[in-house]
């Protein structure tokens, strides 16, 4: 309810009161991103662009819900490991390429790092958590690396 | 996005979605227990990241377990000595509200003041045991919330512990550290700062170390030398003082800084209840007497704690911006807030037994305390620049809570409830010879009841018999020896595990360039572009087989 809410005070002509119907409203990109809990996170259109059905970042009433499911405490770590690698993986190919970890790490610092600092992270990170040895991250290689990091599931949380 | 990973995930959906339906069909009495400082805290978690947000809602779990004790010692202990008090003689003076003694002697607030009848309002009514009802609701409390404490810290030991490999490594500080909770501008921009600055400093091959904080040893043991010393003029006090002061001398070895100053505080305030409790033995009405040396730690306590809230942030960003502003403004500190919090719950749970009313005290207090931090943090302290591991830091703390803490005041109250008289004169144990004497009578007397015979035979052949739980100790230890080789055995499994998809790997690339080299040799004369777009498709069903075989070799 407090959802619904939420989502009807962004678009209050467009969105109806009333869900028995299931009507078809999308809420745009923009506005979305708009939101206080979103507004100053640098992977904002990346969250959206994920739970998006039409993959270019409108949301149905269900995607939002599910975004915020997914982003509550309640969620279980499969479930956010998965919509962490699609948030990462920014040419949606399935794995995170180095491409990917060059634009999540401009994302994370602000562009403030040069172009060498970054391939060199960028190099030891796959260094580090590629498994198969494909030169870039798989699912499998990410999630594997997820269990490590027992802060994951507390900070991948947005309160609503 | 691939259709069997979204089929997948909606699969995964419909529990969290009907979960939602449950809540919201539900009472609002859930809504308005989810936003009991809900607010707050996503303000908090919003401004300062998941660390600091994580001391408050370990303040928020400690404030439950005195909440809960509260509630049930008033409503089993207090109630029913309201109905038969004797009025109280004594006058009320402001001083009572310091000391606790005076005016508050004889009231609900101690031990002294219950009686030890059993309590009939009306004549061949229902009777209610003052004696059994005190000692059982203490009791079942404290095993309540050793069983809370010890699921707790299992979880959450099993949640952050399991692979504690590389947390400082790239790939996790790059993917997994960022903060989703963070919502203002100033902050984001903080930690991108800070991040990007790690990474530089990281590059170049620099290690910053944490600093020691050896003054938090010192201010504690002061402060609790300062109360010791100043309410007691007992002999055998004066006698620890210098015990106190050498303490940070072994807080210094200390390599992680943030829990240096812990094991001096539950060092010396377990052994020193002990000497009061040894101490007051002979006297008059020795329970009040401690449970009245309880209140006023827990009030010293209290007010150390807004002071120290006062000079360490308020007044430190007042010298950081104006005086001297190298400073510049303080950050919260976690770690010695975490253990004023853990000192005062232990100081409760002491007094728990001598004075029943002790956790309404200390809900009032941690209450004050949690909008005190809330508003001293919102304006004197910026966000935490380094890394804290907010999961196992919390688990860390948890253990501190069981094992020095609750274990040390389980000790303290069972050498009390077995081995100490208590007082003749006050109390509702008096005239026993110890307090556990009113169980063991008790039985004594259900013995002689056909319909209670059970209850007798367990209490003397289950919980008095030495060989029962001598068996059960053998039992518990087997089956621990087994759980240990079984998690030895899967260690091993999972390193074999991993090091079979290295080899895999490496195998893959050999066999890759193989056919590379294969392919160029057939053909020789076709374009570099053609042969690589030809090759995967080729490939495939020549490496499947390729690696096969390479595996069955492998085994």
């Amino acid at each position: 309810v407090m959802l619904h809410g939420r989502y009807h005070e962004m678009a209050p002509n467009v969105v109806p009161m009333d869900y028995t119907k299931d009507p078809d409203v999308k809420l745009p990109m923009q506005l979305i991103i708009n939101m206080p809990e979103l507004k100053e996170n640098p992977f904002k259109e990346r969250i959206v662009e994920s739970f998006s059905e039409d993959g270019e970042g409108s949301l149905s009433f269900n995607d939002f819900v599910d975004m915020f499911s997914v982003l509550s405490e309640m969620a279980p770590r499969e479930l956010k490991a998965i919509y962490a690698f699609k948030i990462y993986d920014f040419n949606t190919d399935n794995f995170i390429c180095k491409a990917d970890l060059e634009k999540t790490l401009n994302k994370l610092t602000r562009e403030e790092l040069t172009a060498e600092e970054i391939t060199l992270v960028c190099e030891k990170v796959i260094e580090e958590a590629d498994m198969d040895g494909d030169g870039k991250l798989g699912f499998a290689d990410f999630e594997n690396m997820i269990s490590k990091a027992p802060d994951f599931l507390s900070t991948f949380h947005i309160r609503i | 996005m691939s259709k069997r990973e979204r089929i997948k995930a909606i699969q995964k959906m419909p529990e969290t979605m009907k979960r939602k339906r449950e809540i919201r069909n539900s009472l609002s009495e859930y809504f308005y227990r989810l936003s009991f400082w809900h607010k707050t805290l996503k303000i908090i978690g919003g401004e300062f990241g998941t660390s600091v947000l994580s001391y408050f809602i370990f303040l928020k779990w400690l404030l439950n377990f005195n909440i809960f004790s509260f509630l049930i010692n008033f409503g089993f202990i207090t109630i029913p000595q309201f109905v038969t008090a004797e009025p109280n003689n004594l006058s009320f003076t402001g001083l009572e509200l310091l000391t606790g003694a005076g005016y508050f002697q004889q009231t609900v607030l101690y031990y002294g003041f219950y009686t030890n009848a059993t309590i009939r309002k009306v004549k061949n009514g229902a009777s209610y045991n003052m004696q059994l009802a005190y000692i059982f609701t203490v009791g079942i409390y404290f095993v309540i919330c050793l069983l809370i404490l010890l699921f707790s810290m299992a979880k959450s030991f099993s949640r952050n512990f399991i692979n504690p490999q590389t947390y400082s490594g790239n790939a996790s500080k790059l993917l997994c550290t960022w903060d989703f909770n963070i919502t203002n501008e100033k902050a984001v921009k903080l930690k991108q700062k800070n991040l990007s600055t790690q990474i530089k400093v990281e590059n170049t091959g620099d290690s910053r170390r944490c600093k020691g904080t050896e003054s938090a040893c010192w201010s504690h043991s002061a402060k609790a030398c300062a109360l010791i010393s100043f309410w007691h003029s007992d002999s055998s006090m004066i006698v620890r003082f210098p015990i106190n002061l050498s303490l940070p001398g072994f807080g210094s070895w200390h390599t992680v800084p943030k829990h240096s100053g812990l094991l001096d505080l539950h060092h010396f305030s377990l052994p020193d209840v002990h000497a009061f409790v040894f101490s007051f033995h002979p006297l008059k009405c020795w329970e009040t007497l401690i449970g009245q040396d309880i209140y006023r730690l827990v009030l010293v306590d209290f007010i150390f704690c807004l002071l120290g809230s006062f000079f360490g942030e308020f007044l430190r960003r007042i010298i950081g911006t104006t005086v001297c502003l190298s400073l510049g403004v303080p950050e919260f500190d976690i770690g010695r807030s975490v253990l004023d919090l853990i000192y005062a719950q232990t100081l409760t749970w002491i007094g728990i037994l001598f004075s029943p009313l002790l956790p309404g005290i200390q809900m009032m207090s941690f209450f004050i305390v949690f909008y005190v931090k809330k508003v001293s943090l919102m304006r004197n302290c910026q966000p935490p620049r380094k890394a804290w591991r907010a999961a196992q830091m919390t688990t860390f703390f948890m253990f501190l809570l069981f094992f020095p803490s609750l274990s040390g005041v389980l000790s303290v109250i069972a050498v009390t409830v077995w081995r100490l008289k208590p007082s003749e004169g006050c109390g509702p144990f008096r005239g026993l010879p110890s307090i556990y004497a009113a169980i063991s009578e008790w039985v004594k007397i259900l013995e002689n009841y056909v319909d209670s015979k059970w209850v007798a035979w367990i209490y003397n052949n289950l919980i008095t018999s030495e060989l029962f739980f001598f068996i059960l100790s053998v039992v518990i230890l087997v089956i621990t020896y087994l759980y240990w080789q079984i998690i030895k055995g899967r260690r091993t499994m999972a390193k074999l595990l991993r090091e079979q998809i290295i080899n895999g790997a490496k195998d893959k690339m050999f066999l890759l360039e193989k056919l590379r080299m294969l392919q160029r040799i057939e053909n020789p004369f076709t374009p570099r572009r053609q042969d690589q777009q030809v090759s995967p498709v080729a490939q495939i069903p020549l490496f499947q087989s390729c690696v096969h075989y390479s595996c069955v070799g492998f085994f």
